[in-house]
């Protein structure tokens, strides 16, 4: 078997359907209405709450995404395993740091098989939301040290924030089963981005630039998978930055101010491309 | 009640732990130096297999076992220092050249419509002869000088035994066809070829040798 297997040989059965990260921002809907809101018109997004007309289609979907997520986490841990020899060089990894990989492995199976529970007992099935492989492409960075930031500092991070948001929102539904199955989970993923602190701080300790470029890469990942600001610090945030349970796992005040401010930024780009657009379009017309 | 301070045996009646063993300490730490390789390769490939299975469930079984494997490699490596090995990557590799083919060939089945292969390849031919090993070292050792190895091949054993046996039901859930019965026969025909070639995973003795005398055991008088 080879290193490093590319995200397009990811093996999945007949009833997965994969949409690009590309398609998902670019989609015309959501780009219209992040448009009409940067203009004022269209009604401001807010955190998902049970009151929302559509809270159920949009919770399903989140927890769709969730499913997904794991099974890429999953993937992406056990590639992390098999992927690097054991040694210092910058292209290897320590024993200890597989043997925290294959725990995130049975952590994420869990996950999985939690999720396949839940969605079922929220009334959706595997395939009924398309699968975007953002997360395992992060995963496939050649240098381990930037794959655990992406991953498990940038990408558990915001699981962290999501699990966080499905467990308010378990609360706020009365729906106690939602809100035990994120609890667990969200304490097993404060673990794994604990793991991504401990381990950029271990391999790095004696090489600065190194961690300054794992660093960058996890701005890169952050404000990517803030999805044009959904992710972020501000009341209005559909998900909300969980600053407690970063704070547990390794993160600094000072590095979840920049993470919403990255959000910030992306919210900003993204109306602000909403707004060319729509303009452009208008011109057109 | 009974007198505290009376003399009592300081074996119970129902006691029958015995000295001395079949391992020296340092044949112990030879061992528990091939049992951490080889449940390190194991771990590995189980880990990269992952991402290759579209079967959903054998993906989530793969990635629970990757764990039980790394704790066992875990196990096995804090054990060697307690063996007098100081430097545990000493001891940490394969019995002979032949075990080490027989891991490339466990590790090569990577399409994804090769599951029956990747799973024979574990839980009929590797797992089997890991109990096999496991257990005969079970057997022999002391129960107690060597209790605390004792301890590690149970809970290795524990998991290996309910591995097997997922592994056992997967594989049986997805052959169903003569053909499909041919290549995990075929498979497992080759790699127990190899296996045999290796002497088991520690090599010739992995589970003692039938024609030689049984090894010294009994309580010491």
């Amino acid at each position: 078997m080879k290193r490093s297997l590319p995200v397009d040989e990811l093996a999945r059965d007949d009833r997965f359907v994969r949409s690009s990260i590309e398609d998902r921002l670019t989609d015309p809907r959501s780009a219209a209405r992040a448009g009409a809101v940067a203009e004022g018109r269209g009604r401001r997004r807010r955190p998902i709450s049970p009151d929302q007309p559509g809270a159920p289609d949009a919770a399903r979907s989140l927890m769709h995404g969730i499913f997904v997520g794991e099974v890429q986490a999953l993937e992406g841990a056990g590639r992390t395993c098999w992927d690097f020899d054991l040694g210092a060089g910058d292209d290897e990894v320590p024993f200890e740091l597989k043997l925290d990989m294959a725990r995130q492995c049975w952590d994420e199976a869990r996950h999985v098989e939690i999720s396949c529970a839940l969605a079922a007992w929220m009334g959706t099935a595997i395939g009924e939301f398309a699968e975007s492989t953002i997360l395992y492409e992060a995963a496939c960075n050649d240098d381990p040290v930037m794959r655990l930031t992406g991953v498990n500092r940038a990408l558990e991070g915001l699981a962290i924030d999501v699990f966080n948001t499905m467990r308010e929102f378990g609360q706020a539904a009365g729906d106690p089963v939602l809100e035990f199955c994120e609890d667990w989970m969200l304490a097993d993923e404060v673990t794994h981005v604990k793991m991504g602190s401990d381990w950029l701080r271990r391999l790095t300790a004696q090489d600065p630039d190194r961690r300054a470029r794992a660093l960058e890469f996890q701005k890169v990942v952050d404000k990517l998978f803030s999805y044009g600001g959904i992710r972020g610090d501000d009341d209005d945030s559909p998900v909300r930055l969980a600053r407690r349970f970063r704070e547990l796992a390794g993160f600094a005040a000072a590095e979840i101010d920049e993470i919403a401010e990255l959000s910030r930024e992306a919210a900003r780009d993204r109306a602000a491309k909403a707004s060319a657009r729509q303009s452009a379009s208008r011109q057109g017309g | 009640m009974a007198d505290p301070r009376a003399p009592r045996a300081p074996f119970a009646p129902w006691d029958r732990r015995e000295l001395p063993g079949a391992f020296t300490v340092e044949e112990s730490a030879v061992r528990v130096g091939h049992y951490k390789w080889i449940e390190m390769k194991l771990f590995e490939v189980l880990g990269g297999w992952v991402a290759t299975v579209p079967e959903l469930d054998v993906k989530m079984r793969l990635g629970t076992h990757t764990y039980h494997h790394a704790w066992h490699a875990e196990l096995w490596h804090k054990r060697l220092p307690e063996l007098r090995e100081m430097n545990p990557e000493r001891l940490t590799g394969p019995p002979n050249d032949e075990l080490v083919t027989f891991v490339d060939a466990m590790t090569e089945p990577e399409a994804p419509d090769l599951t029956i292969e990747k799973l024979v390849g574990a839980y009929r031919v590797l797992i089997p002869h890991k109990i096999a090993a496991y257990t005969y070292h079970l057997n022999n050792t002391s129960t107690i000088t060597d209790a605390p190895t004792i301890r590690s091949l149970k809970f290795a054993l524990q998991d290996e035994l309910e591995d097997w046996r997922d592994g056992e039901m997967l594989i049986q859930s997805l052959i169903a066809s003569p053909e499909e019965v041919r290549r995990a026969a075929d498979h497992q025909g080759r790699l127990e070829h190899l296996m045999v070639l290796a002497g088991g995973i520690v090599g010739p003795g992995s589970i003692g040798d039938s024609s030689a005398p049984a090894a010294g055991n009994g309580v010491v008088s």
